[in-house]
Order: structure tokens, then C-alpha cells, then sequence
């Protein structure tokens, strides 16, 4: 099922590509366009995505017949509880980006590493200890090395 | 040819350099022992560091990492049954039995001697074969060129993921992302939906380390892999295993069978020449052969020498194998020798069959760095084995967090954008989605090096001539192209009898 979204989502998106592609100026006959390149390889994706919608779908059919219904709200609840944590860390993933602009890169990446360590891992004392210091040690040294070494410049945030 | 080695070993026997090349040995060896971080993980990562070093130094550190990380898979293969990469499987094979037989410490040490005198052979076939090849190369035109790459691609859509069809999506999907920004011949700016950042493209690294390193992590993180990875840890507490190393006696059983390891290093070599085709296929293949050609062939998988030794010499031997094409035509076998090439093109090297004539102290440098890299796995190994078991145990709650900070900062640097930081997300994101469902990420990475290159020489192809017909009418350049259908025609008609054969196994018992 999921993929033939990707399928679908595939030829959609050569689509795109191709017909931009047509939009790009021409320039005289004897050499390519920028366009022409992009518009094979849009059309050779596009051809392969609709083969592969076409096996899914045949799959789909012949699977209908014998496979029993599944209940649509049972498959979403056990879908959330595998996947929880992939949801949960892409999001707070999203968050430590667009917020290490704002407050700076040294705190939003301790209190990341600290967050996902506690969401992922076990929550006694212990723990809270070793990941609290794991993510200061980790944070600093990278943020000193670069700094120093490589003499990148890392967001400093509003405050600073 | 012999400028090459003396140039490689001026560059190489620098006193920071070896030190360069052994810490990243060492972390190769991490990287193949902790279940979850892979050897590609590590040498995306460690590219960031690389920026400050001079070319040679960067690049022989990656080659270390690489050289490492093909044999730390040993250690979790040999003492628990469990690969610490794919690269190590068939590993698991023998040496997993013989370990049980309270030989751990023999398995140990044929797996190391395995990958190190492997590792040597295929070096041989490296300074023998890539300068030849690159000579060869030199003579192609821009039509014979572009059909090397589609050959390439096609070939790598082949031996990868679950399907070819999966595989040449994949790569064609690569090939796209590679042309949003400034068209390579006239400049303009394509695809960038009028955003600012898109206008200099999606830089390549921001890709690797997306579907590479973030995806992987996600996948870790499902909760079908937490509660293996539980399970695994507890199992691996109850085996505080003592083993004696004898290096010197195993040396001598690794050499009473010249014929597995020089058959299973040269398997090894090719598979690893193949683009596409890695330390995974070529673990498998090695073992395969060396059980079919075998006098006791029953034996194998109760912990026999050669078992070990041929799934050993077969990984490690890749390295040295995927190297060739990598020098000589400036086309990366794996998404490792990817990351090498892109290293490169960060200090402004372009890769192709003129590097060798161009920068012959570079290349005698990876030759040489390969090498060296041998000989401190080889002494690493011996020495530091029980460290390094003690490494296992790094819990994965800390691992993970840790190591997608080091993907964000790795991403941050390469550009000093934040913006970049967002297409790494959406990079994480197609590249989870393409793993779960079996388009394989191989040649997406591939073609994401590989298509402007093909761009490139087809568009100058058509301006020297713009007769098309060339690319079918030049020898070489057909002879690329119809290699390329065989790949296609060949795998789709392999799974065809596949099909064919299962569905008459299954029908049968009714």
C-alpha cells in the first residue's frame, strides 16, 4: 500500500520536473537545453513508477481476495505505538533546528541530547546523571573544536 | 608507476599522518563493533574533521576508518553470533561455532589474519590494475563516458534493494535531486522553487549524512529494534568469554590454506570493483565459493578454518577492490568511496581517470594509506581486542541523541547554513521512507554523484556532434550500453525464475 503512495507521489513529482523543465530557455538547435537532461530522466521515472504502481496494484488485488479485513483504528493504534519514537524524535529534531537560531547552539543541543537520552533510554538518577554529562562534555568539545580549529561559527542565539 | 609509490610513501610516513590513519582505525573498528552505528555513518561524520586537514591527511584517515570498520564486524560475529555490520554475516558461519567450541580465541585471530594478509592482496591488485584502467579511460570520449556512468548505474540498481525496478527509481530519484540548482553548462538555476538556499544545489553531504546516518537512526529508534537491541544487550552480558589470541600459531593455519585466502581475496577484490556490490555481497560470495570448492564441504558451519577465513578475506578484500574504480575513473563504488570523492572535491580536486596524471601524490597517497591502515588494524586487533568488547556496551539512549547532534553539526559546517539543516530533515525523512519499503539508498547516493557527471559529458557529447547516433555507432561506448541492458535483462529474468520456481514448490504439496 505504501508503496504505491510512493509510486503515485513518484510520478506526480517527474511530472512536475518535466513540464518546468519545459518552461527553462532554449538555446540554439545544435547543443542541449537545460531542460532536456531533467525531462529524460523525469520521463524514465515516471515510466518506472507506473510499472511499479501497476505490480502493486496487481498485488493488492490478488492479496484482497484472502487477506480479512483489519480494523482501520486497531492498524493506526499499533502503528503509533511502533513508531512512536521515530514521530516523537523527528519532531523534536524539527524544534532543536529551528530553535538553535534563536537560543544558540550550546544550550538547544544540551537540552536535545537530554531529552531525546531520557525519552529513548530508562529514567532513574543514574541515568539522568550520565546523559546530563555526556551531553555537556559532547556539546562543548564539538563547539570548542570547531570553533577553534575549523573556525566555523556556530548560532550564539539572541541572548549572547 | 614507481613515482606513484614514491611519492605515496612521502606523503604517507609523516609522523601526523600514520597518527591520523591509526585513530581512524580505531574508530573504524568502533564504529563495525556497536550494533546500530555503521561503518558509513562514521566515515560521513568524520568528514567534517577532515576540512582543516591538507587533502592526503583527510583522505587516509577516511581510508582508515574504511579498513577498520570492515573488520571490527568480527568481533560481535566471532563471540556473540551477531553481525555488528552486514559486512560480517557469513562471518557468523563458522566462526560463531568454533567460538562455542571454546575456540574463541583461534576464531579471533584467523579473522584478523584473514583481513590483513586479504587486505595486502587486494592492495596488490590496486596498484596493479587502477593505473592501467585509468589509462584506458583516458582515451574515452565524452560519448563513451556517459555510457560508462549509465552502465555503472544500472549495475548498481542491479545487486541492490529488493528489486531492480526499486533500484533504478532510486537512482533516477538521485539523479533529480542532483539537478536542482545551477544548471553545470549555462549556469541557469533549475528546480529551486525561487528559494535562495536551492539556488547553489542540495549539496551532496547533506544527502549522505540524511539518508545514510539520520534514517538509520530512525530506523534504530522503531520499537520492534529497541526490544532486539534489549535482548541482545542482556545475552551479551552473560558471555564474559576468556580467549587466548596466539597470533603466531593461527598465522600459520591463516597460511596452510594459500588457496581460500587468495581464491576469497580476488572474489573479494572484484565484487568490491563492481559499483554498487560491497563488504556485504562480497562476505557471503567468498564463503559460498570457498564451501563449494571445498574437500570437506559437509563441515562447514561447525567452525572450520576456512569458513572463517574465506568470510574474512572476502570483506576486508572490497576495500581494496572498491578503490580501483574510485582512482581510475573517478566513478565511487559505495557510498563509502563516495564520501572520499566528495572529500576530495571539497578542496577542489576533481575526480576522473586525470587525477592519477594530475595529483600523483594523492593517489599514491591512498594507495599508501590503505597500507598503513593494514597494519595498525592488524595491531590494533591484537592488542586492543578486550577494550574494544568492553565498547559494546554503549547503550543506545546515549548513542543515539549523540550521533544526530554530530549529523546536525557535520551538516552545519560543510556550509555554515542553517537552512541546510532543514533539507537535512526532509533528506532523513525520503531516506527512512526509501529503506522501510526496499528501494535500496545505494544508488540514490550514486546518482546524486554520478548525474551531473553524466549531464556534463552528454551535453558536450551533442555540442561536439550532434549526431546521437554516436553513442550506439562508437564501439566502446555500445559495448557500455548493451553491458547495461544485459544488467537489467538479466536480473529482472534471475527473479522471473525465482518466481517461477517457488510458485511450483508451493503448488506441488496441493
Amino acid at each position: 500500500m505504501a508503496e504505491l503512495l510512493i509510486g503515485l507521489a513518484l510520478i506526480l513529482l517527474s511530472a512536475v520536473i518535466y513540464f518546468q523543465s519545459g518552461t527553462f530557455p532554449v538555446g540554439d538547435a545544435t547543443q542541449l537545453n537545460p531542460g532536456s537532461f531533467p525531462k529524460v530522466i523525469a520521463l524514465a521515472l515516471a515510466i518506472l513508477s507506473i510499472i511499479l504502481v501497476i505490480v502493486k496494484i496487481k498485488e493488492l488485488v490478488s492479496k484482497r481476495a484472502e487477506a480479512t479485513e483489519i480494523n482501520r483504528k486497531e492498524y493506526m493504534k499499533e502503528l503509533m505505538i511502533e513508531y512512536r519514537l521515530v514521530f516523537i524524535t523527528f519532531f523534536s529534531l524539527l524544534l532543536y533546528v529551528f530553535l538553535m537560531q534563536f537560543i544558540g547552539f550550546i544550550i538547544t543541543t544540551i537540552c536535545f541530547i537530554i531529552g531525546i537520552g531520557l525519552l529513548v533510554g530508562p529514567k532513574k538518577k543514574k541515568d539522568v546523571l550520565i546523559i546530563s554529562i555526556t551531553s555537556v562534555v559532547v556539546t562543548l568539545s564539538t563547539y570548542l573544536f570547531f570553533e577553534n580549529v575549523l573556525h566555523v561559527r556556530f548560532p550564539s542565539g539572541l541572548f549572547f | 608507476m614507481f613515482d606513484l609509490f614514491t611519492l605515496g610513501i612521502a606523503e604517507i610516513f609523516q609522523l601526523n599522518i600514520l597518527l591520523i590513519i591509526f585513530v581512524g582505525v580505531v574508530v573504524g573498528i568502533l564504529a563495525g563493533l556497536i550494533p546500530g552505528f555503521t561503518v558509513t555513518m562514521a566515515i560521513v561524520l568524520t568528514l567534517p574533521l577532515t576540512f582543516g586537514m591538507d587533502p592526503v591527511a583527510g583522505v587516509a584517515g577516511m581510508i582508515g576508518v574504511l579498513v577498520g570498520g570492515m573488520s571490527g564486524g568480527l568481533i560481535s560475529a566471532a563471540l556473540l553470533g551477531i553481525p555488528g555490520t552486514p559486512s560480517s554475516v557469513a562471518t557468523t558461519f563458522d566462526a560463531f561455532p568454533m567460538s562455542k567450541k571454546g575456540e574463541s580465541g583461534k576464531a579471533l585471530s584467523l579473522g584478523v589474519w584473514a583481513s590483513f594478509l586479504s587486505s595486502i592482496i587486494s592492495f596488490f591488485l590496486l596498484v596493479s590494475i587502477a593505473p592501467q584502467i585509468s589509462r584506458f579511460a583516458l582515451m574515452l570520449g565524452p560519448w563513451e563516458m556517459f555510457s560508462l556512468i549509465v552502465v555503472s548505474l544500472t549495475i548498481i540498481a542491479s545487486v541492490t534493494g529488493d528489486s531492480i525496478l526499486k533500484g533504478l527509481i532510486a537512482g533516477l530519484f538521485g539523479i533529480l535531486i542532483a539537478t536542482v540548482g545551477a544548471d553545470p553548462i549555462t549556469g541557469l538555476a533549475r528546480f529551486t522553487m525561487d528559494l535562495q538556499a536551492l539556488r547553489a544545489g542540495i549539496p551532496f553531504l547533506v544527502v549522505l549524512i540524511g539518508m545514510f546516518a539520520i534514517s538509520r537512526l530512525f530506523v534504530s529508534l522503531e520499537r520492534k529494534e529497541m526490544i532486539q537491541d534489549d535482548k541482545r544487550r542482556q545475552e551479551d552480558k552473560l558471555k564474559d568469554i576468556e580467549f587466548k589470541l596466539r597470533p603466531m600459531k593461527t598465522l600459520k593455519n591463516v597460511l596452510s590454506k594459500p588457496g581460500t585466502l587468495i581464491g576469497s581475496s580476488v572474489i573479494g577484490s572484484i565484487i568490491g570493483a563492481i559499483p554498487g556490490a560491497g563488504g556485504s555481497i562480497a562476505n557471503i560470495v567468498a564463503y559460498d565459493q570457498a564451501k563449494r570448492w571445498s574437500k570437506h564441504s559437509e563441515k562447514f558451519g561447525t567452525g572450520v578454518d576456512e569458513g572463517v577465513i574465506a568470510s574474512e578475506a572476502g570483506n576486508n578484500s572490497t576495500v581494496g577492490g572498491d578503490l580501483i574504480p574510485t582512482v581510475a575513473l573517478g566513478i565511487p563504488g559505495s557510498a563509502v568511496t563516495a564520501v572520499l570523492l566528495s572529500a576530495l572535491m571539497v578542496h577542489g580536486i576533481t575526480p576522473g581517470p586525470l587525477l592519477i596524471v594530475n595529483e600523483p601524490n594523492l593517489v599514491g597517497g591512498i594507495f599508501f594509506a590503505f597500507l598503513v591502515a593494514s597494519f595498525w588494524m592488524l595491531i590494533t586487533q591484537f592488542l586492543g581486542m578486550r577494550i574494544f568488547m568492553k565498547v559494546t556496551h554503549v547503550p543506545a539512549h546515549l548513542l543515539v541523541p549523540v550521533i544526530l547532534v554530530l549529523c546536525v553539526v557535520g551538516t552545519f559546517v560543510l556550509n555554515n547554513r542553517l537552512t541546510d539543516l532543514y533539507i537535512l530533515l526532509v533528506m532523513g525523512v525520503i531516506g527512512y521512507l526509501f529503506a522501510k519499503y526496499g528501494f535500496s539508498l545505494a544508488p540514490a547516493i550514486i546518482g546524486v554523484i554520478l548525474g551531473p557527471l553524466a549531464e556534463v559529458n552528454l551535453r558536450r557529447a551533442i555540442m561536439a556532434d550532434p549526431e546521437w547516433t554516436l553513442f550506439f555507432t562508437r564501439p566502446i561506448s555500445l559495448a557500455f550500453l548493451v553491458l547495461a541492458v544485459l544488467s537489467i535483462l538479466l536480473t529482472v529474468w534471475q527473479n522471473y525464475r525465482a518466481n517461477y520456481r517457488k510458485k511450483k514448490i508451493t503448488h506441488r504439496p496441493q
